[in-house]
């Protein structure tokens, strides 16, 4: 039993199927990499397990607790937390307030009225910004942010939810050599203790972080298993990684 | 390390202090009851503004028609008012009795009570703006669309009112012909009584909603107005929080109109007229809608400076108005408040690390204020 099962998921815009009898099962304390070419469908299965747009058909399950259809917020609060593929922060706030924000275990509006700052918040904030590096930049304002800490601020952000699975939506895209690196130690880090689905292009990248990797083509489940294996398998060539370089 | 004195929690409440004593202190060198009751009303517009500052500014919602819990907090306040001087020998206001109505009708009748009538006055629009709020803000419907629906709403209940000739008075309006009475007294509107009554309430208002934006709830409220989809992916449900301080916004400007109906004894559809409700938006904008003690400033200003010198320079002062506005949007979005924000912020940045050639990066504290 996984901590997130998605099962025969359809999904089609009009006529064109998009997603076609996608199922994934997703292992606790792993990080599963999502792979495919472009068009392939990933952003789209990222959209339908957090809300964002509503399966045609199918089902998804977290822990037990079946979320299909349920609004953003509901899916959110039940423990899915999301990194956009474009960095998505608060800019106007700082790099705290921003943390604070994501902290979100009260989510009613007339409770959090009456509060400053949550117990446990400190400690949880230590640790993230510890994780990501923005120890110092707490109280710089996040729209100065570099993109690199931009990325990794959201990345914080999401493990301030404290979710049981975290979606992250290449994560490295537009990062320099060295900020990948340090991307790279902290998602191992954060498998520890987390669970993670990563969507990513770059299979170099994808060769330091991935336990499972998930390939999807045209919509559907193409292949799965460890990186050596995908990488091994001729339909896996054939649509996506090309004939080997060497 | 040097902050910007401007996001010091601490400075910045002591300015609110000084700002209120200054108000408390104003009877005291003011004896004239007719510039009591003007400086009074003058309270009254800068509860709006702050009200605007609150929805606009902190929830991004801009909001054209504020006039609606206005006007209507006005009207339950008048007939409240106006139902004081009637008895059971002689329950139909004279208006009534000019356009033939015989009896009383049934939603006047709660407002026999003045207890009751002031806690309509402030529920009616409250539930207006909960109900109203939450069928625009459950359907996302943001930006622009939120300005034209409020405005569309205020000029329909403008229309409404202006039509219900009998039960309304119509373009009239109703004018109480005494000054209210409460808890066994009079509040004579030119009396010291009631300038401090509206200032009272002006102080309460705004320290709640100052501490409502220092709160985790007006953190949240402030991020939605950045990035709502980002919020909603956090697990806060959007459209609870922008209902709710869309409706706080809304008791305020109820406060507002209840307070002006006291102090003017007066109300007619000019209340829920399009142009005043957007000049309470001119109001938050000039004076800065990001902060709310520069909103109020703003209203001050614009208001004082409409009465003193629109005097002196008549149409020209529309001239001059307008022209203040396009330069304060144009160069200063933050309003006056921006202003100086900047310049406090040189100066703590001059003071941290002298010339640099490279721009420090913008030290934030806190919510802007």
């Amino acid at each position: 039993m996984g901590v997130l099962e998605i099962h025969n998921l359809h999904k089609s815009f009009g006529g064109t199927h998009v997603i076609n009898d996608f199922s994934l099962d997703v292992t606790e304390l792993t990080l599963c990499c999502l792979v495919g070419p472009n068009g392939a469908g990933k952003t789209t299965t990222m959209d339908l397990i957090t809300g964002r747009q509503k399966p045609s058909s199918g089902k998804i399950v977290l822990r037990n607790d079946d979320i299909t259809g349920l609004g953003e917020h509901e899916i959110a609060q039940r423990g899915i937390g999301r990194k956009f593929q474009v960095p998505a922060v608060f800019r106007e706030l700082s790099v705290r307030q921003n943390f604070e924000v994501s902290y979100s275990r009260e989510v009613n509006p007339f409770r959090n009225m009456f509060r400053r700052q949550p117990a446990g918040f400190k400690a949880q904030l230590d640790e993230v910004a510890t994780l990501t590096g923005l120890k110092d930049r707490l109280d710089v304002e996040a729209g100065v942010l570099s993109h690199g800490e931009t990325q990794w601020l959201e990345i914080g952000m999401v493990v301030m939810q404290n979710p049981a699975i975290l979606l992250l939506d290449e994560p490295v895209a537009g990062m320099t050599e060295s900020e990948i690196e340090k991307t790279i130690v902290f998602l191992n880090q954060l498998k520890k203790n987390h669970t993670l689905i990563v969507v990513e292009h770059d299979m170099s990248f994808v060769r330091e972080i991935a336990d499972v990797v998930t390939v999807m083509h045209m919509g559907s489940f193409l292949a799965q298993g460890k990186l050596s294996e995908i990488e091994s398998n001729p339909k896996v060539r054939e649509v996506y990684l090309g004939e080997p370089e060497i | 390390m040097t902050q910007n004195l401007y996001h010091n929690k601490t400075a910045q409440w002591m300015v609110y202090a000084v700002f209120f004593m200054c108000l408390f202190a104003v009877p005291t060198i003011v004896s004239d009851g007719f510039l009591l009751n003007q400086f009074a009303t003058y309270g009254v517009y800068a509860m709006l503004a702050l009200s605007i500052s609150l929805c606009w500014g902190f929830g991004g919602i801009l909001n054209l028609g504020q006039g609606i819990a206005f006007g209507l907090a006005a009207y339950g306040m008048a007939m409240t008012m106006q139902m004081q001087s009637q008895d059971a020998s002689n329950p139909l206001p004279p208006f009534m009795a000019n356009n033939s109505l015989d009896h009383l009708p049934f939603f006047w009748e709660p407002f026999w009570s003045t207890g009751f009538g002031i806690v309509l006055a402030l529920l009616v629009p409250t539930l207006f703006y909960v109900i109203f709020g939450s069928l625009m803000f459950r359907a996302r419907v943001s930006g622009p669309f939120i300005a034209i629906m409020t405005l569309a709403m205020l000029s329909a209940l403008y229309t409404l009112i202006l039509d219900m000739q009998p039960y309304t008075n119509g373009v009239n309006g109703i004018s109480p012909p005494a000054a209210l009475q409460i808890f066994g007294t009079e509040i004579d509107p030119y009396s010291t009584k009631a300038y401090w009554t509206v200032v009272a309430l002006l102080l309460l208002t705004t320290v709640a909603s100052k501490l409502l934006t220092q709160s985790k709830f007006g953190l949240i409220v402030q991020s939605l107005r950045g990035d709502p989809e980002r919020v909603r992916f956090l697990g806060y449900d959007v459209a609870f929080y922008e209902t709710v301080i869309y409706t706080v916004s809304g008791l305020i400007a109820a406060i507002a109109g209840c307070l002006w109906v006291m102090l003017v004894q007066y109300v007619s559809p000019a209340q829920l007229d399009v142009n005043f409700s957007i000049t309470m938006v001119i109001w938050a904008g000039i004076g800065g809608r990001l902060s709310l003690l520069g909103a109020i400033l703003g209203a001050l200003m614009i208001q004082g400076g409409q009465s003193y010198l629109g005097d002196q320079f008549l149409n020209t002062w529309l001239l001059l108005l307008g022209g203040f506005f396009i330069l304060v949007v144009r160069f200063l979005p933050r309003g006056l408040a921006g202003l100086l924000e900047k310049v406090l912020g040189m100066m703590a940045g001059r003071q941290r690390r002298g010339p640099d050639p490279i721009a420090p990066p913008r030290i934030v504290g806190a919510p802007a204020k």
